[in-house]
């Protein structure tokens, strides 16, 4: 089982090769190269859980091999709990793409080839052990998302792509800073760029000078690395470029884009800015509550103005993972293990709801609530989609935390988690929750009900394929709203441990 | 005597073999009967002997450091390997020159010619262990690269080029010998080895007397490799001049200069040294204005020709910073960057002169669609231009994480974000014109004539270690190591 690691790793690039290798007029076996190698994928990632030690916070699955001796460089991948989730969570979405993907048109040898070149990336940033490789992958999955984005997203690609890989590079860069620095500040050892030999508060001494002013260098290194993973999340005020990515990139990438890459920023904080900067992130959870709580309350807000249906489910997604910010800075177990367990289920329960938009723009290419001239975009899709809409009621009550569907349980659990430490957030928050439901159940009411619009006449409910995808969501929705065990059991020693590092600061 | 000096001259086999090579061209080009004819074998010919050169330092790369010519010349790892970029550079704007509407057939030897008389400069400047032999190599340098801006003699910007070149060129060349005379005044030598030794006794008057003439050396070595404020000549001369003397541009005098640079620096300011703190001082302010000024400024440019000079301006600001830690790594640094840039920026123009060429014009337009004609160039473009900026896997990432590598491990921070903040700069501009390429549609659907086999297979080739090096890094870091270990 060692080697799986390198396996799931590497088989999207091979499955790339193969993509490139095919002639650019066979579309059909293009896809089915994708579809194949996303489903090993899958499998693999199942094996993985299957094989995964519960018992233990350990990396699990280790593969460590020399790669730059001078700078003691390793190629070291290996798991725990938390990105064992991801990890799954990745292979899932993947596959789930790849067959919503069925009907691009546009230069599909690129468009596979890319999408392929991402999951292997996502897969490094979830697996990297090392700083170097953390920091390769990190950067590199930003080339085909903006390809994906520039290349096959809406009228203002463009502009969206390029704000996207700015933000996020602007983010980073602090970031190598900060890596740079860490590993001279640990000496330059033989373990100096693996991100476990940080973990544990080894620089809570040391101070820095800049421009002729000192600082405490875990209080600064923890804000360089705060910009890289907050810029990703995103937390406001770094949120805004999500809506134009969310909104101008094509279906698929929307996906990817809300339930995996996101969850690198918070994953971040789990594995890097947390544990090795205890110090300052306890001294900072107020500060990172604050802005989880904006994030929630404003991405609420911003989500019932918007007119545009995908652009409102972008802005639920920063009201979202607010709540998983929210989580981590509670920094008690409960709330720890809400906000891993909400960054899975946003996982799943967003990605519903881009995929359904997604079929629903397929059949009316506008994506309108309320068109810009006040007529009505859709009305009615209930009487005539009724597939449809069953499954975008699961997706949305999943969305909005109804009791019974998974986004309760983990939101639940941050509320009890951070009642603990700030009563006065979480009674702000819990208004969050409400004007959640309020905008979705609104959107709902405007585009299902009332009177049919005779634009929606002609479209078809969703076909075989169509459901067949978004099948393993509805499940995974209910299954983990009614018992989430699988998924905290999975998890919970990996968190505990981090859970026990914070308590000590 | 004579034994010890034909003994010397085996180490200056290159040089000589570039001599050689420059008269035999001289000859050559007078043998040339119609006016018009490609000169294919003396472009050949050029190249192999080229190719010998590159053979013959790399067989000097391993040889211990060694003063020849009473002090005059250093050979060492160091030169040797800057020599190796900057033959590597000539080989490849000469191959480029030979394809290039910009240079007329009548001229195309003379442009070899003149090539590998700037590339003598250069190595005599790389090696230069005096401070005469650094004059006669800036001087050597330059001269010929004023000839060579104004090569495209019918067209006013290549003209106003030249002469813009050798106007500022002068002055500034002017100014470093009169700060030289004045380090010859106050130490009595020319000779690096004896200055070095009196540098640790100054006192007073003649301590501010030194660092003035330092200074004013400073600008005469500044002018080449274009630091700000001495910048100013870049973007027109690197807009006026024909595309491969352009490329040519961008990387031999700027090696050769950077050269000097450190040597000089690693000579007289190392740590402990009465002035180390004011040089280095200069020189970070120095380096993070030249960066934010390249960067900044080539965010507005409209023809690519003037984006990549803005961009070089940018490069070499972040290139100092290797100088500024006083150190081995910081060399090394230094040494690993100019490998890299020098096959992305040859890459760079190769694609923009064939474009051009086809075109008649360098705006971003000619990029627009590439992708839909040439996919496999555009994409190389892009990667390049990707690397440029500093992305992972390419070999751009690891020559800045390198260069941020050694700054912070002295603790310089302050200079770290002015070049993390410039690095995003970089990114904002390098990916305007990706984007161009990538996805625009194409005005029309013709091929670039450019683009033919050997000169794509030309481009992948030199595609191929801006990739390798970003991934397998370790030799080529410990060849840049072993070169910078005698720099003291």
């Amino acid at each position: 089982m060692n080697g799986i690691l390198n396996w799931i790793l590497w088989l999207p690039i091979i499955g790339m090769l193969g993509v490139i290798l095919t002639p650019k007029d066979q579309t059909k076996t293009i896809r089915l190269v994708t579809l194949v190698t996303t489903t090993a994928t899958l499998l693999l990632s199942v094996l993985l859980y299957l094989n995964f030690d519960t018992t233990t916070a350990d990396m699990q699955f280790v593969v460590k091999v020399p790669w730059i001796e001078q700078f003691h460089i390793n190629y070291f991948l290996g798991i725990d709990g938390i990105t064992m989730l991801m990890t799954f969570l990745n292979a899932l979405l993947f596959f789930i793409c790849t067959l919503s993907s069925w009907t691009i048109e546009k230069n599909v040898k690129a468009y596979f080839s890319l999408l392929l070149m991402l999951q292997s990336t996502v897969f490094g940033v979830f697996f990297a052990l090392d700083f170097f490789l953390f920091y390769v992958y990190w950067e590199v999955m930003l080339l085909p998302m903006f390809f994906l984005i520039g290349i096959w997203g809406g009228e203002n690609r463009e502009y969206a792509a390029i704000k996207f890989f700015l933000y996020t590079f602007f983010g980073s860069i602090f970031m190598l800073v900060g890596i740079i620095a860490l590993y001279y500040a640990s000496g330059k050892g033989i373990d100096s760029f693996s991100i476990l030999a940080h973990q544990g508060g080894k620089f809570t001494e040391l101070t820095v000078s800049v421009f002729g002013k000192t600082f405490s260098f875990e209080h600064m290194f923890f804000w360089f690395m705060f910009l890289g993973f907050a810029i990703k999340v995103p937390v406001f005020p770094f949120h805004t470029w999500l809506p134009h990515a969310h909104v101008q990139a094509p279906t698929a990438v929307s996906v990817i884009l809300a339930g995996v890459l996101l969850k690198m920023g918070t994953y971040g904080f789990l594995r890097i800015a947390f544990p090795i900067f205890p110090q300052a992130a306890v001294d900072s959870a107020d500060i990172i509550a604050v802005l989880g709580l904006i994030s929630v309350i404003y991405g609420a807000f911003c989500a019932m103005a918007q007119d545009d249906v995908k652009k409102l489910v972008a802005y639920s997604s920063v009201s979202h993972m607010g709540f998983v910010m929210l989580g981590l800075a509670a920094m008690t177990t409960q709330g720890m293990n809400g906000a891993v367990l909400q960054m899975f289920n946003h996982g799943t329960s967003t990605a519903m709801m881009f995929l359904l938009i997604g079929i629903l723009y397929e059949r009316s290419h506008h994506r309108w609530i309320v068109k810009p001239d006040g007529s009505k975009g859709y009305g009615g899709l209930s009487t005539k989609l009724p597939k449809y809409t069953t499954v975008f009621i699961i997706g949305m009550f999943a969305s909005l935390g109804l009791p019974g569907l998974s986004g309760f349980i983990s939101e639940a659990l941050i509320f009890l988690g951070i009642y603990q430490r700030f009563t006065t957030i979480t009674v702000i928050a819990v208004i969050g929750l409400l004007i959640g439901a309020a905008y979705l159940l609104w959107m709902f009411k405007r585009m299902f009900f009332g009177e049919v619009n005779p634009e929606t006449e002609d479209y078809d409910d969703m076909n075989a394929r169509e459901v067949f995808y978004m099948l393993p969501l509805c499940v995974a929705v209910i299954v983990f709203g009614i018992y989430p065990s699988p998924l905290l059991d999975v998890m919970k020693v990996s968190v505990g441990q981090l859970v026990d590092l914070l308590a000590k600061f | 005597m004579i034994d010890q000096l034909f003994g010397f001259l085996s180490y200056y086999v290159p040089e000589i073999i570039s001599i050689i090579l420059m008269t035999t061209l001289l000859v050559a080009e007078a043998a040339v009967k119609d006016d018009q004819a490609p000169r294919l074998k003396i472009h050949i010919f050029t190249q192999i002997v080229l190719g010998v050169v590159l053979m013959t330092l790399f067989m000097n790369l391993d040889e211990k450091p060694l003063h020849i010519f009473h002090n005059a010349v250093t050979i060492d790892p160091f030169s040797t390997l800057v020599k190796i970029i900057m033959t590597l550079g000539t080989m490849g704007a000469i191959f480029l020159s030979h394809s290039s509407k910009d240079i007329y057939p009548n001229l195309k030897s003379e442009f070899s010619l003149m090539a590998v008389g700037v590339l003598i400069g250069g190595m005599l400047l790389a090696s230069a262990n005096n401070m005469l032999t650094l004059y006669l190599g800036i001087e050597t340098l330059s001269i010929l690269s004023y000839v060579l801006s104004s090569l495209k003699r019918d067209d006013s910007t290549s003209t106003e080029a030249g002469m813009k070149y050798a106007l500022y060129g002068g002055l500034s060349a002017g100014i470093a010998l009169f700060g030289m005379s004045h380090l010859y005044g106050v130490f009595g030598s020319i000779q690096f080895v004896d200055m070095i030794t009196r540098v640790q006794g100054l006192q007073g008057l003649n301590l501010a007397i030194v660092m003035i003439s330092f200074v004013m050396f400073f600008v005469g070595i500044g002018y080449k490799i274009s630091l700000f404020p001495f910048h100013m000549w870049t973007p027109d001369v690197y807009q006026g001049s024909p595309i491969p003397v352009t490329s040519f541009f961008a990387i031999v005098p700027k090696m050769a200069g950077l050269a000097a640079l450190v040597r000089v620096s690693f000579v007289f300011f190392s740590e402990g040294s009465a002035l180390s703190v004011s040089w280095i001082g200069l020189v970070l302010v120095i380096a993070a204005m030249t960066m934010t000024v390249g960067n900044v400024t080539a965010i507005g440019q409209t023809s690519v020709k003037r984006l990549l000079a803005f961009s070089s301006i940018g490069h070499v600001g972040m290139m100092i910073l290797g100088v500024v830690v006083m150190n081995e790594a910081g060399v090394q640094a230094i040494l690993f960057y100019g490998l890299v840039y020098l096959f992305m920026t040859l890459i760079a123009f190769y694609v923009t002169s064939h474009l051009s060429d086809m075109y008649g014009t360098d705006s971003y337009d000619v990029f627009r669609g590439l992708i839909y004609k040439h996919p496999v160039m555009a994409i190389i473009m892009a990667s390049v231009l990707f690397s440029l900026a500093g992305m992972p896997p390419f070999s751009g990432f690891i020559a800045k994480f390198n260069i941020f590598s050694v700054v912070i491990q002295k603790k310089h921070y302050g200079i770290a974000l002015v070049a993390a903040i410039n690095s995003v700069i970089g990114l904002y501009y390098y990916m305007k014109l990706a984007k161009t390429m990538i996805f625009s549609k194409p005005q029309g659907d013709e091929l670039v004539l450019g683009f033919s086999g050997l000169n794509q297979t030309v481009i992948i080739l030199l595609f191929i270690p801006v990739l390798f090096l970003g991934v397998f890094w370790d030799s080529a870091m410990s060849l840049a190591g072993n070169a910078s270990i005698f720099i003291k």
